[in-house]
């Protein structure tokens, strides 16, 4: 085999395995995850701009992830109290979901509703859901959004009695995130 | 040798494509930071002596603060019942939080009829890798405002005026278990003993145990006796040792204590304890704190 032969043949591996690579991945660090509780005496918002999250757009896979701690609210004691009492964030620290877009068809700027099925982790308890969500590729941004809800029990996050006109059991999750081309 | 090459090439581009959803995953979550660590204790306040927490930026906390007589021995016993009749101190204060790292707060104090200015913020906060403490400095000047026992007790206006400035150095060892140091220094203008020093200082140290997410023991002791104080004073002065438990529900922190120090601030515990707890004179005692949050909601960036 003489230097050349060598040369291109190290040019079309790399270029397969660039091709491999950039066409199928999608990834995010600053998904936006926003959560809601409304109760009678007092609606509970907190935010967190910091989910992680990878999409295969060939095999529909998807994995997402956020810190429990970097949840903002608006009462810092508040934000306390949910690390602390609820989420344990110490012990539990992440919820994550990996699962798989069942419905995956994907055209370059429209707007496609998908059915995401996976497993659901947080506070140490894992259960299947099915999360509905819009996706939406532009070039090379792909925009997911979902709007599910989770109830408390659930994932064994205990509200105590006296509290329950404070804490809804329903908390409604919204979820953006712009993931651009790995 | 070209043969080596074109393998090692094709390994190398296996490898890469075989990026996927969980090891990109992988690779994302470590580039995040650490993590500033939270709650070392429930409450700016353990026992007797301070902690590292502050009040949360635009709340105000209220503060009750309550001891009540000895025990025991020649003061106690049934005929106060047990020292619930007696009132040694009653301490009423509030807190506020400029930031989360800043608070300033005044209290009034029924011992001596003392008014309480003070000062505490975060410098320091552990995180999980790298700074293994969180330092905090609290500063605390008191007035008493009480008419003299004899006269020429306090023969200016400023003899009545101390001031009191501690490091606190905590660290948060796991969710249940946390420790404080707290060296302190104690500037008074007056003392009643002409052998004891103007200028006093202190070591406190202080530990919490996490029993239930809202249920907690604590302890806490001020070596302020044996640390350069003089030993030949008139008055017999002892170490201040609190221990009690903790109950925190929703905005309350409740603290129910024994402790042989008869009085709540600093200012006064650390010079003036006389009771000790082998002869009766520990004391119940109870704290508790409200929180208030008394700012505009904070904006939360939605789009």
């Amino acid at each position: 085999m003489n230097q050349e032969t060598t040369y291109f043949f190290l040019f079309i591996t790399l270029l397969a395995s660039n091709f491999c690579l950039a066409q199928e991945l999608y990834s995010t660090s600053s998904a936006q995850v926003e959560f809601f509780s409304e109760a009678p005496i007092e609606n509970i918002k907190a935010d967190s701009n910091k989910g992680i999250s990878v999409l295969n757009l060939d095999t529909g896979e998807i994995a997402f992830q956020v810190k429990i701690n970097t949840f903002q609210f608006e009462k810092a004691l508040m934000q306390e109290h949910f690390n602390e009492n609820y989420m344990e964030s110490e012990k539990f620290p992440k919820a994550s979901f990996k699962g798989k877009i069942t419905n995956l068809d994907i055209q370059q700027n429209t707007t496609q509703d998908v059915l995401i099925k996976g497993d659901l982790r947080m506070h140490g308890i894992s259960r299947s859901v099915e999360i509905p969500a819009k996706l939406q590729l532009r070039d090379e941004t792909l925009i997911l959004e979902s709007t599910f809800n989770v109830a408390c029990e659930d994932y064994e996050i205990k509200i105590p009695k006296l509290l329950w006109k404070n804490i809804a059991e329903i908390i409604q999750v919204d979820l953006t995130a712009n993931y651009k081309k790995y | 040798m070209n043969k080596i090459l074109i393998f090692s090439i094709f390994l190398i581009s296996t490898l890469t494509s075989a990026q996927d959803v969980d090891s990109l995953m992988n690779a994302l979550e470590n580039d995040a930071r650490p993590d500033l660590v939270i709650a070392t204790f429930k409450s700016p306040k353990l026992v007797l002596l301070q902690t590292n927490e502050t009040v949360k930026k635009n709340d105000l906390a209220f503060w009750v603060g309550h001891r009540f007589g000895d025990i025991g021995g020649e003061f106690g016993g049934s005929h106060t019942l047990f020292g619930l009749d007696v009132a040694t101190d009653l301490y009423l204060g509030f807190d506020y939080g400029i930031t989360d790292e800043l608070t300033i707060g005044v209290g009034r104090s029924k011992a001596d009829e003392t008014y309480n200015f003070l000062a505490k913020y975060k410098l320091l906060q552990q995180l999980e890798e790298g700074m293994p403490v969180s330092v905090t400095l609290f500063g605390q000047s008191s007035w008493i405002t009480r008419e003299e026992f004899q006269n020429n007790e306090f023969p200016n206006q400023t003899d009545r005026i101390s001031h009191f400035a501690q490091i606190i150095i905590a660290r948060k060892f796991s969710s249940s278990f946390s420790f404080m140091l707290n060296p302190s220094f104690l500037a008074r203008s007056q003392v009643s003993d002409p052998n004891d020093k103007e200028g006093l200082f202190a070591l406190g140290m202080g530990g919490r145990l996490k029993l239930t997410k809202r249920f907690s023991l604590i302890a806490d002791y001020t070596w302020v006796n044996g640390l350069g104080r003089p030993s030949d004073l008139d008055t017999k002065y002892y170490n201040p040792l609190g221990i009690g438990i903790e109950i925190e529900t929703g905005g309350h922190v409740f603290s129910l204590n024994f402790q042989n120090a008869p009085f709540i601030t600093e200012n006064n515990f650390i010079p003036n304890t006389q009771k000790s707890w082998e002869d009766g004179g520990v004391r119940f005692g109870f704290a508790i704190s409200r929180n208030f949050y008394v700012g505009k909601k904070r904006t939360i960036n939605t789009n």
